[in-house]
C-alpha cells in the first residue's frame, strides 16, 4: 500500500493530476468516516473529507514520503474537524444529523425520547445513542477515541496524527472512556 | 465497602492501552477477583468500547472522487491526462 502511494505521490508531483485520483479512492473511506464521526453530519463531513484531499494535493510537495501519508492526511482531516467545530461551537450539537437516521437531527432525538420495542430499532437506536455521546465529548477527547477506536490507530499513531506527546494522548483516551462510560452507564 | 486502591482505576485503563506491565497486571487480576464493584466498573469501560466500536456501519458518498477531483486547483492540469 506505502509503495503504491508513494509512486502515485511521485505520478502527482511530476504534474499527473489523474494520479490524485487513485490516492482520493484509497483513503476516502477512512477520511469520510473519521469527518462524520468528528461532525456528526454528512454534508459537514463531505465538505471538510473533499477539502482535506484538495489541500493534501495542494500541499502535496510538503508530504515527507519516508512517513505514512495516511497519518498526514489525517492530519489535515483532523485540523480542519477541529477548526470547522469550533467555529460554530454554540449550536452544533442540536443541529448535528444523527448516525443512520438520513437526516434527522438531535433537535427530532429530543422530542423522540421513548422506547421502541422493535429490536432492530433498537439497534438503531443504541448507535445512534452512542454517535450522540460521542459528540458530547469535548473535541480534545473525541478526537482521540475516533481516532483509536474508529479508525484503529495506535497510540504512536495519534500522538503523531495530533503532534501531541504519548502521554497526552493516553490521558486523554483516558479521560474520553471513562466520560463515555458514565455517559452510557445507564444503556 | 472498603475503599479500592487508587491505582487500580488507572491499571484498567492502561490495562485496555495494551500498556500495562506484567507486575501490575497481578496486582490488578488479584483485585478483581475479590472486588465485585471493581469487576463492574472494569466491564463498563469494556463495553464502552465495544459500544464505540459498534458505530461502525457508513456509507461514503457517491461520487466523492470526482466532486474531490473537480474542486482541485485548475492550473497544475496541463501536464496531465488531456481530454
Amino acid at each position: 500500500m506505502d509503495a503504491l502511494v508513494n509512486q502515485r505521490i511521485k505520478q502527482v508531483l511530476r504534474g499527473d493530476q489523474e494520479a490524485f485520483g487513485e490516492i482520493v479512492e484509497l483513503f476516502k473511506d477512512k477520511v469520510f468516516h473519521l469527518c462524520y464521526r468528528m461532525l456528526g453530519n454528512r454534508h459537514e463531513a463531505e465538505d471538510i473529507a473533499q477539502e482535506a484531499f484538495v489541500r493534501a494535493y495542494v500541499n502535496i510537495h510538503s508530504f515527507n514520503q519516508k512517513r505514512k501519508f495516511s497519518t498526514w492526511l489525517y492530519r489535515i482531516a483532523t485540523n480542519l474537524c477541529i477548526d470547522r467545530i469550533r467555529k460554530k461551537k454554540p449550536d452544533y450539537f442540536l443541529d448535528a444529523e444523527v448516525a443512520g437516521t438520513d437526516g434527522l437531527t438531535m433537535y427530532s432525538q429530543i422530542a423522540a425520547e421513548g422506547k421502541s420495542p422493535d429490536s432492530e430499532v433498537e439497534t438503531l437506536e443504541l448507535q445512534e445513542i452512542v454517535q450522540r455521546e460521542i459528540l458530547r465529548l469535548p473535541d480534545k477527547y473525541r478526537v482521540v477515541i475516533i481516532l483509536r477506536y474508529i479508525d484503529d490507530l495506535s497510540l504512536n499513531e495519534i500522538s503523531e496524527v495530533l503532534d501531541m506527546p504519548l502521554g497526552t494522548v493516553k490521558t486523554r483516551i483516558h479521560r474520553g472512556r471513562e466520560a463515555l462510560r458514565k455517559q452510557l452507564s445507564n444503556l | 465497602m472498603k475503599a479500592c486502591p487508587e491505582e487500580i482505576v488507572l491499571y484498567m485503563q492502561e490495562h485496555l492501552d495494551g500498556d500495562l506491565s506484567w507486575e501490575k497486571e497481578q496486582v490488578l487480576k488479584e483485585h478483581l477477583q475479590k472486588c465485585t464493584a471493581c469487576q463492574e466498573y472494569f466491564q463498563e469501560l469494556k463495553r464502552t468500547i465495544a459500544y464505540i466500536q459498534s458505530t461502525s456501519h457508513i456509507q461514503t458518498p457517491e461520487n466523492f472522487t470526482m466532486n474531490v477531483m473537480a474542486r482541485l486547483p485548475k492550473e497544475k492540469r496541463s501536464e496531465g491526462v488531456r481530454r
